[in-house]
């Protein structure tokens, strides 16, 4: 990268710049930060205290390359957000979907947008649905429309979209392991409206992964896997602009794992995901043509930039080395920026305002292509409706008025930030070598050590703060102010209520000839993926005959209880 | 504190056994799971599992006969758990055991649940070292050391 005679100088400079540091730690003596002593990322990787030409002249032009250009380091497309900002995604979701729609209509007219002035709503079901139940069932007392939207049927889609037009909008929905569910519901009131499938666009999460990190009940890994596999054959095959899959980074950070092990774990996910779809017949092109990513932006604000780099440059360059992916969209890390909760207080919870807007500038300043930013109650609870506004505000206030805007990966170059980023890079790699060397994700998930990696980290995150050497201002240090206190968003009453009324009005009020009919139907179609292969994946059915039933009332309830049935469903302390 | 140097043994004998639980929906389980190691650490026998029913939380608490129950929530729905928990403990003779709740629990919720008989709520800026200093108060004699 540089000729002999700036390396040389580098390093003349390099050691004048050290001496001179020396002396300032001698002076200091026992008193010097450990920051001084031994700088390192939240992730614990071991950083230089300022950094040189020479500290990147080991990285090759072709591992950083140029914004839309192979390995996509710097941004998958030649240009950022020159010609489109980045898609406003808040996470909507609480009571009825009329509450739902509610806050939907009203952060529209906040100015809440997706790519080129299209609607994006980003959904997400309740802790019921999540669990695949109805709001009748026993277990879900307290908790219909908590945490996500009363959404069970076709009937409560169309109530969620009323007089919206489906084709002209980007719907993600975010559900765990009741991706059938809900994707069969949209799919089936999709047919009601008379819209084909072909024209829906959003994303499903195909989320299976999750469980290796995330404690909820669930599919068995191997059945989880199977599932994505068909979700992408079905999507690839009968809706080409539908995004089939989303890379839960997210959730690992949340957990406890540090910057690399969520670029890590997820590109060890993504290399058994591609492998489990060629098994079935797919290219690694047509595996991952319509793939995603949900990334944390949390505390440290060079390290966390710098995993978005590394994530881009790890991802394209794993899957054309693996598996010959050649079509650069394949290769694109596509990032939808979920700002940290974990890193928000419940103390002082004004101050995470802060926070969330220096985690939003660096997701900009990395280049990601949609946003949601928590809002600042949320330690407490749901946002209302002004901290979600707030939310959206900080997004629109960075887009508007910083010009960070203009130019593309504005910190490429930086000697830091170029050799953090092929730090990360390198050791999330040492973690797809771990993972592999065990069999893969399914197995490193089986055997646990996915699970024990991450909590190890939320041990050692626990015990720093603990401590004292990791500070958190309200928490640990300058902890006056506990008396600010914050609005804590109220449910609606009778959500409960209504909800079950619906459900079983709707149970009594369905065509039972047809509904019978599609369920049995689908409930074969489930048995016999239940027993097939890899090979076999792909042309099951399966999704149509869950959409059958959808089209026939079925509600969430019904048709996981029948996949749960099928493929075994067990609480996390169980697997 | 190295848990050799220290006494275990609750003034009855045997360790003190602590059942901790959360709902199978609540995904937020870094906060509980750290609590279980830590406890652990601190010699308590543990039990850690997730229900989907409040009543798998009663049946487990027999089986195990557990000391301490704790209950984590932090997705919201926590006031029917607790109710039904409480119920169903009293309907089997163990409305004595130390019940404690941790995660998001509202301030106004928390002074409920004491009324209801909750010994504490662990909530955030607490540790599992609080928890365990309260567990050992209650359970565990002099020091032998």
């Amino acid at each position: 990268m540089f000729d002999d005679s700036t390396l040389s100088k580098s390093k003349a400079a390099a050691e004048q710049q050290q001496a001179g540091y020396n002396k300032m730690l001698e002076r200091f003596g026992d008193a010097a930060p450990q920051r001084a002593t031994a700088p390192k990322t939240g992730s614990g990787l071991p950083i230089k205290n300022a950094y040189f030409p020479h500290d990147v002249a080991h990285i090759g032009h072709d591992q950083i390359g140029a914004p839309g250009q192979f390995p996509f380091t710097r941004g998958n497309l030649p240009a950022q957000y020159q010609f489109m900002n980045w898609a406003n995604q808040p996470v909507i979701g609480y009571g009825l979907p009329e509450h739902t729609r509610e806050r939907m209509d009203t952060l529209s007219a906040q100015g809440m947008v997706g790519y080129f002035g299209q609607k994006f709503y980003n959904l997400v079901y309740d802790l019921v649905s999540h669990e695949g139940l109805d709001p009748d069932h026993p277990a879900a007392r307290g908790r219909v429309g908590q945490c996500g939207m009363a959404v069970y049927s076709k009937q409560d889609m169309a109530r969620l979209f009323d007089g919206m037009d489906l084709r002209k909008m980007n719907v993600i929905h975010i559900t765990y392991y009741q991706v059938v569910a809900a994707f069969a519901q949209y799919l089936a009131l999709a047919d009601e409206w008379g819209i084909e499938h072909s024209e829906l666009r959003g994303n499903t999460m195909n989320w299976y992964h999750q469980s290796a990190y995330v404690g909820m009940s669930a599919f068995a890994p191997e059945s989880g896997h199977k599932l994505a596999v068909e979700l992408v054959n079905y999507c690839g095959r009968e809706m080409p602009r539908w995004n089939t899959t989303n890379f839960f980074c997210y959730g690992i950070e949340e957990a406890g794992g540090t910057a690399v092990q969520e670029i890590g774990l997820m590109l060890a996910y993504g290399v058994d995901f591609v492998r489990a779809c060629m098994a079935s017949g797919l290219t690694a092109d047509q595996a991952l043509l319509r793939v995603g990513f949900q990334v944390a932006q949390a505390n440290d604000f060079f390290e966390e930039i710098c995993k978005i780099r590394a994530l881009r440059r790890i991802w394209a360059t794993t899957m054309r080395d693996m598996f010959g992916a050649n079509d650069p969209r394949s290769m694109h890390v596509r990032i939808h920026t979920h700002t940290s909760g974990a890193c928000l207080t419940s103390q002082q919870p004004l101050v995470n305002l802060i926070r969330t807007s220096l985690h939003t500038l660096g997701a900009a300043l990395s280049g990601v292509q949609a946003m949601e930013v928590s809002a600042y109650d949320e330690a407490l609870g749901i946002p209302t409706e002004e901290s979600a506004t707030l939310a959206l505000r900080c997004q629109q206030v960075i887009q508007e008025e910083t010009n960070v805007t203009a130019v593309t990966d504005p910190l490429a170059g930086s000697y830091y930030v170029e050799a953090l980023t092929d730090q990360i890079a390198e050791a999330a790699l040492k973690v797809l070598d771990e993972v592999e060397a065990q069999g893969g994700y399914i197995a490193a998930q089986k055997s646990g050590w996915i699970r024990r990696e991450v909590e190890g980290s939320a041990e050692r995150w626990r015990e720093e703060v603990n401590t004292g050497e990791r500070r958190i201002v309200g928490m640990n240090c300058y902890e006056e102010g506990d008396a600010q206190e914050a609005e804590i968003f109220e449910y609606p009453d009778d959500i409960e209520q209504t909800a079950i009324e619906r459900v079983r009005e709707l149970r009594a009020t369905r065509d039972a000839a047809k509904f019978e009919t599609a369920m049995q139907a689908y409930t074969d179609k489930a048995r016999a993926f239940a027993k097939a292969g890899h090979a076999e994946l792909g042309n099951s059915g399966l999704i149509e005959a869950a959409t059958d039933a959808a089209r026939a009332d079925a509600t969430t309830g019904e048709i996981m209880g029948v996949l749960k049935d099928a493929l075994g469903w067990s609480a996390p302390h169980e697997y | 504190m190295n848990i050799d140097q220290k006494n275990t043994e609750t003034t009855t004998g045997g360790r003190v056994r602590v059942l901790l639980a959360k709902p199978t929906h609540d995904c937020h389980d870094r906060g509980v799971r750290l609590v279980a190691r830590k406890f652990r650490d601190a010699g308590f026998e543990v039990i850690f599992f997730n229900f989907l029913l409040p009543q798998e939380i009663v049946n487990t608490a027999v089986e195990e006969s557990v000391h301490v129950i704790g209950i984590s929530v932090s997705s919201g729905g926590h006031m029917p758990i607790f109710e039904d928990a409480i119920a169903g403990l009293k309907d089997v003779g163990m409305d004595g055991v130390m019940l404690i709740g941790g995660g998001i629990i509202p301030p106004k919720d928390e002074a409920t649940l004491k009324e209801w008989g909750v010994r504490a709520i662990f909530g955030p800026g607490t540790t599992a070292d609080d928890a365990i200093a309260m567990i050992e108060e209650t359970f565990i004699g002099e020091a032998a050391v």
